[in-house]
């Protein structure tokens, strides 16, 4: 698959004041599987803010999973490497108490109940906030005295999150947290979240994925974009949706606005051409008219033009 | 973590206690019946002789066992079934479940973790096997002493240290299948396949070779006999040469006072006028001039065996082993459990 176009925005663009400490910030990370014959993440370099709540979009395997489980420490990179929250991603308490990971199933031990869970991890580690997690959870009706195996998803999901913010970690990674939610769970969980990151008063940064922009556009305000393996956008969102239009215009040769911006993505129909333009400057050529894009614009337009299947599915609801 | 530990297995232990109890019961009363029948036994005889041997035949009268034989193998599978119910499943099963990436990132580490799972299994399948060897061993006192031989397989597998050197490699290898396969079924298959193969092999070829067999020779007209077991040769006849000139595959064979056979073809011609005439086709005893006679001529009882007093001492190897073996296979889990990616 050959590489699409790659933007990465620097943090402080927009943002003239001293740049916050970050984060996450990864260098060429790479993993590959299988002696090699799989690469999940391919010379992977994003930052991510502290106090942030970033979406990590892609599709499907594009490796959302495996970065996620990089930057908690739970797999080793194949290459390049990985600073969170200063530190390297590895098996001590000194870190892991400091991150929070909920992987996608969200396991928990289905037989025992959310009190069980909340003693094991007060025993598991040292900064844990057993009251916290109880309040939080009565206050969502969760009951605390049930086997987790019987409650519903979305109840079971709140427990999860509760626990893992029980740790009180300055950082958060939250693997497809709402996609097996129904649309009133999904709405919980979030509140929970953001909610949770607003008492933290910017010391708790989140990083959840999803394979949907529409799930988290509300939540978030820093974006990374995976596809094919590869980074294709991480920034502050309302800079990535400040540097981006949809411009429409005749269908005409674009080698001349291509020297001055760069052109994500091109959807030709007739005698007019639609394109999605990264702009480095004001637009000179009056011949297009310009809209304002959506965070959902954005990605889907990056995505299309470096996974055919995303391209046709575009192709399919024009 | 001790704490995880047991809520995870709390509910295994109470079914294992519940079972241990209820073995218990059975071989307490069966061993009490079995006491006072050799007792009364004893008495019948008129002798306090510690061993059938000893009493000569009257002791050898059979002491019935009410649950019998069935009980022993029984006790031969307890390592067996806590290594495929208790040892695959316990990292396997977590794996399976995903609950691996809610434990490793738990501020511990996965050491940590792996320690206290691995260590109470462990203490678990000593007290267990250890608790269930100890009655088997109470229980065969009678028997024992009625046999005089502990090293058949059937009593000294199942009595002493051994079976918690079994229950320890069964335990340690049903945990790094499960490690190393990361599914339970699978690694169930694997415990119990292994351990089957590894404790048939070990019967066969290492158990009783561990230490070189005692050779010992005596005269023909001796009535005397080994206890412990055979190795080797085991008990036969040599002539003067040398020459194992027991057996019967090719001609019919005559019994030496303590029941080895000798070939009628190894018998030298000095000494064919002490053969019965004619031979029966079953071969026969020997008669007592045929008997001097190969004595002259050099045939003297050769006896290759382990004796019965290094009874410990193979108990103590063979679970030394053991420990030795299931330590390696929990070096081989830790490894893999702090180099995995979950």
């Amino acid at each position: 698959m050959k590489p699409g176009p790659s933007l990465v925005v620097s943090q402080t663009e927009g943002t003239p004041m001293a740049p916050s400490a970050l984060a996450i910030e990864t260098s060429e990370l790479t993993k590959r599987y299988r002696r090699g014959r799989v690469t999940a993440l391919s010379n992977c370099s994003v930052t991510v803010p502290e106090g942030r709540i970033s979406a990590l979009i892609g599709p499907n395997g594009a490796g959302k999973t495996t970065l996620l489980r990089l930057l908690c420490g739970l797999a080793e990179p194949t290459s390049g490497t990985a600073s969170v929250l200063d530190q390297t991603p590895r098996q001590e308490p000194a870190f892991l108490s400091e991150v929070g990971f909920l992987a996608q199933e969200m396991p928990l031990y289905r037989r025992m109940t959310a009190e069980a869970h909340i003693r094991i991890c007060a025993r598991l580690n040292s900064r844990w906030d057993g009251d916290l997690v109880r309040t939080r959870l009565r206050g969502l009706d969760v009951p605390l005295d049930r086997p987790v195996g019987t409650l519903s998803g979305g109840q079971r999901s709140q427990v999860a999150l509760a626990l893992v913010l029980g740790k009180r970690p300055r950082l958060l990674l939250l693997d497809e947290p709402v996609a097996a939610l129904d649309p009133l769970a999904r709405r919980h969980f979030l509140q929970t979240l953001t909610a949770a990151v607003a008492e933290a008063e910017g010391a708790l940064t989140v990083v959840l994925s999803s394979h949907l922009v529409t799930d988290l556009e509300r939540v978030c305000d820093h974006l990374i974009l995976l596809a094919a393996s590869q980074v294709q956008l991480c920034g502050d969102a309302d800079d990535l949706l400040a540097s981006h239009k949809v411009l429409v215009g005749p269908n005409k040769d674009t080698t001349p606005l291509e020297q001055a911006h760069t052109v994500v993505q091109r959807t030709t129909a007739g005698r007019q051409s639609t394109l999605l333009v990264r702009l480095t400057g004001p637009l000179a050529d009056p011949g297009y008219q310009a809209e304002d894009v959506s965070l959902e614009d954005l990605v889907l337009g990056y995505m299309s033009a470096t996974t055919p299947a995303y391209a046709d599915l575009k192709a399919v609801g024009e | 973590m001790t704490y995880l530990v047991w809520r995870q297995y709390r509910l295994q232990w109470a079914i294992a206690l519940a079972l241990l109890a209820a073995i218990a019961v059975v071989e307490v009363i069966d061993g009490l019946h079995m006491a006072s029948a050799w007792h009364s036994l004893q008495v019948a005889c008129g002798t306090t002789a510690p061993t059938a041997g000893q009493g000569g035949g009257c002791l050898s009268q059979s002491i019935v066992s009410v649950v019998g034989n069935d009980f022993r193998i029984l006790s031969v599978l307890v390592p067996a079934v806590l290594g495929i119910l208790w040892g695959a499943p316990l990292i396997a099963h977590e794996m399976e479940t995903g609950t691996t990436s809610f434990a490793w990132t738990q501020g511990t580490t996965r050491t940590r973790w792996l320690v206290a799972k691995v260590g109470y299994l462990m203490l678990a399948a000593v007290i267990w096997a250890g608790a269930a060897s100890a009655l088997v061993t109470w229980w065969s006192g009678p028997e024992n002493a009625q046999r005089g031989d502990q090293f058949q397989s059937n009593y000294f597998n199942t009595q002493g240290i051994v079976p918690v050197g079994y229950a320890v490699v069964a335990m340690a290898l049903g945990i790094t299948a499960g490690v190393l396969i990361r599914r339970t079924v699978p690694a169930i298959a694997v415990t119990l396949a292994g351990y089957v193969a590894l404790r048939a092999w070990f019967a066969e070829q290492i158990q009783f070779h561990l230490l070189p067999a005692v050779t010992t020779y005596t005269s023909l007209a001796s009535t005397w006999s080994p206890g412990g077991i055979s190795i080797g040769q085991g008990a036969t006849v040599i002539n003067a040469a040398g020459q194992n000139v027991g057996g019967s595959q090719f001609s019919t064979a005559l019994y030496m006072p303590n029941g080895n056979p000798v070939a009628t073809s190894y018998v030298p011609a000095a000494c064919h006028q002490f053969l019965p005439s004619p031979i029966p086709p079953g071969g026969g005893n020997a008669s007592p001039s045929l008997v001097s006679c190969l004595s002259k001529a050099g045939f003297r009882n050769v006896f290759s065996y382990q004796p019965g007093s290094r009874y410990w001492e193979f108990q103590g190897l063979e679970t030394g082993i053991y420990v030795l073996m299931a330590a390696i296979l929990l070096a081989v889990a830790f490894y893999a459990i702090r180099r995995r990616d979950a």
